[in-house]
């Protein structure tokens, strides 16, 4: 850890600043590999710059914050961004803090991906839709409204309370609490996206072979369901598979790029013969 | 007057994806809400209405969650409310359904093409340039998501019908293309999750990931549920590794 680390403080206008940044920009740049970890990294950067003056470290940490990020973007986002940034003032190391945010991620972007668009959205958006259909321009602007300003306001709190939280957490406990928070949010993590990544990786096989036997002088005709069979040996196999090979490339040194392209083609060539579907 | 239109919708169909990217204030992404924009735009609100409205009914509760690809209803939206001015509304609705469905397809592919954003990132912070990447943010963030909308929006309006239909009927006559990049779509996320396995310590603690996975493959537990189960196990790992440390 840095020694200056620790030592500098944040002023109100630099929270609303990463704030703004988060709200003009969080998940632009979404992409498979890296989801939003453009507009995460966009987001916090301006607090790296003043929180690490040594250019090394503050390099080091712009290219860590560059890693895998994806979660809720209205409900989970600002809670970990407001914790992350209380974590970065006390003095965090970049491990601590990429375990806070791997940690947090996936758990709030269940509870987050239910609460706003499985059940909020789903209400305002079907009562607007059925005023839109009988003919009320009311529909559409009062979805409006519900949107705009609670998404806004639920965004702002949640960013200025986690930010509160993370303080006096980091304040209350002392510095050697940090080792303890980075394993306890790193086996919380692992334990998430062993379901999180089978939830999300979509693969099975659709192919079904028919095989015609002669049964007692006549012809008959079984087809066999692969995918049945390999749910019966072990569920989401290939999802596991897929993964682990993805896994396997990158730790011998592949690129991410080449990894795309070899699931890509998997995916592409496995649907267009019609063997997964 | 075509051209004004196309250009507009197109505008519309940028903004809607970047509000849903960003701000997210008005959920423009939404066909109830982006037939409402529409209808004001061509001047026929109440075709906005309709196509919006039953399209929203259609997509209740479908969204996009984990990064998954879901029909483009918004272009189907703005396609239906601009075609349904003129030639009615159920010839609106029956090109707005295949539009958003077609849409798809060009999703998925531009979920991947945005990849030139991390690595360009990656360069500029080996550089430490913040500058050169809030540049990139700012401005060219946001261009493959919304011009891979509003490119769509202003050839179909520019164009008219027939190039709808052409599409359309191509995708048809070749199925396998559609299979293909939809089940491809399924097995990308398999890269994201694999990098972030890579920077955590999985061999260390293998036990903590095995866990994870049976709980949602056999138990069919909601995320919610496994990560409550996370922090119970984790709890009971760390008292009894640190108990000898705290006694």
């Amino acid at each position: 850890m840095a020694t200056a680390v620790g030592k500098i403080k944040l002023t109100r206008s630099d929270l609303m600043g990463a704030f703004w940044r988060y709200i003009w920009l969080f998940q632009c740049g979404w992409n498979y590999e890296r989801m939003q970890s453009v507009g995460y990294c966009y987001t916090i950067l301006p607090i790296l710059k003043k929180l690490h003056p040594d250019p090394e470290e503050f390099k080091k940490r712009f290219l860590g914050n560059l890693d895998f990020f994806n979660t809720n973007p209205v409900v989970g986002a600002p809670v970990i961004l407001g914790g992350h940034i209380a974590l970065e003032e006390a003095g965090a190391s970049l491990e601590t803090t990429e375990g806070f945010k791997v940690g947090l991620m996936g758990p709030l972007a269940g509870v987050g991906d239910t609460l706003v668009w499985g059940i909020y959205n789903s209400i305002i958006m079907s009562i607007g839709a059925s005023m839109a259909l009988g003919g009320s321009v009311l529909g559409p602007i009062l979805a409006i409204v519900l949107v705009f300003f609670p998404y806004l306001g639920v965004r702002y709190w949640q960013f200025f309370w986690a930010y509160r939280q993370g303080t006096s957490l980091v304040a209350s406990l002392g510095g050697g609490i940090i080792g303890r928070v980075t394993e306890f949010a790193t086996l919380v993590g692992l334990t998430v996206i062993g379901g999180f990544a089978v939830s999300i990786v979509k693969l099975a096989v659709a192919w079904q072979p028919a095989i015609t036997t002669t049964v007692a002088g006549k012809a008959a005709t079984t087809t066999i369901a692969i995918q049945t069979q390999l749910d019966a040996i072990l569920p989401l196999m290939l999802p596991v598979l897929v993964t682990a090979l993805a896994y396997w490339l990158l730790k011998r040194g592949w690129s991410p790029i080449a990894v795309l392209g070899v699931l890509f083609a998997i995916g592409f060539i496995g649907g267009a013969i019609g063997f997964f579907g | 007057m075509n051209i004004v239109y196309a250009i507009v919708l197109a505008a519309l169909a940028y903004y809607a994806w970047w509000d849903i990217l960003g701000p997210t204030f008005t959920l423009a992404f939404r066909p109830l809400v982006s037939g409402f924009f529409a209808g004001l735009i061509v001047g026929d609100v109440r075709t906005g209405l309709l196509i919006g409205g039953t399209l929203e009914l259609m997509a209740l509760g479908v969204y996009t969650y984990g990064g998954a690809t879901i029909p483009e209803y918004s272009v189907g939206a703005i396609l239906g409310t601009y075609f349904g001015k003129t030639q009615g509304f159920a010839v609106g609705l029956a090109l707005a359904i295949p539009a958003a469905l077609l849409l798809t397809q060009v999703d998925v592919i531009q979920r991947t093409l945005n990849f030139v954003f991390v690595h360009r990132a990656d360069t500029y912070a080996e550089a430490g340039d913040q500058k050169g990447f809030d540049r990139m943010m700012a401005w060219f963030s946001h261009m493959i998501w919304g011009f891979s909308r509003a490119i769509p929006v202003f050839l179909a309006v520019a164009f008219g019908q027939p190039i709808v239909q052409a599409i359309t009927s191509f995708f048809n006559t070749y199925p396998w293309i559609d299979k293909g990049i939809t089940v491809a779509g399924g097995v990308l996320p398999a890269l994201g999750f694999a990098m972030l396995l890579k920077i955590m310590p999985v061999q260390k603690y293998p036990a903590f990931l095995l866990i994870g996975f049976v709980l949602f493959a056999y138990l069919k537990m909601p995320l919610v549920g496994i990560a409550i189960a996370a922090v119970a196990i984790t709890l009971v790992y760390m008292s009894i590794k640190y108990r000898t440390a705290e006694a």
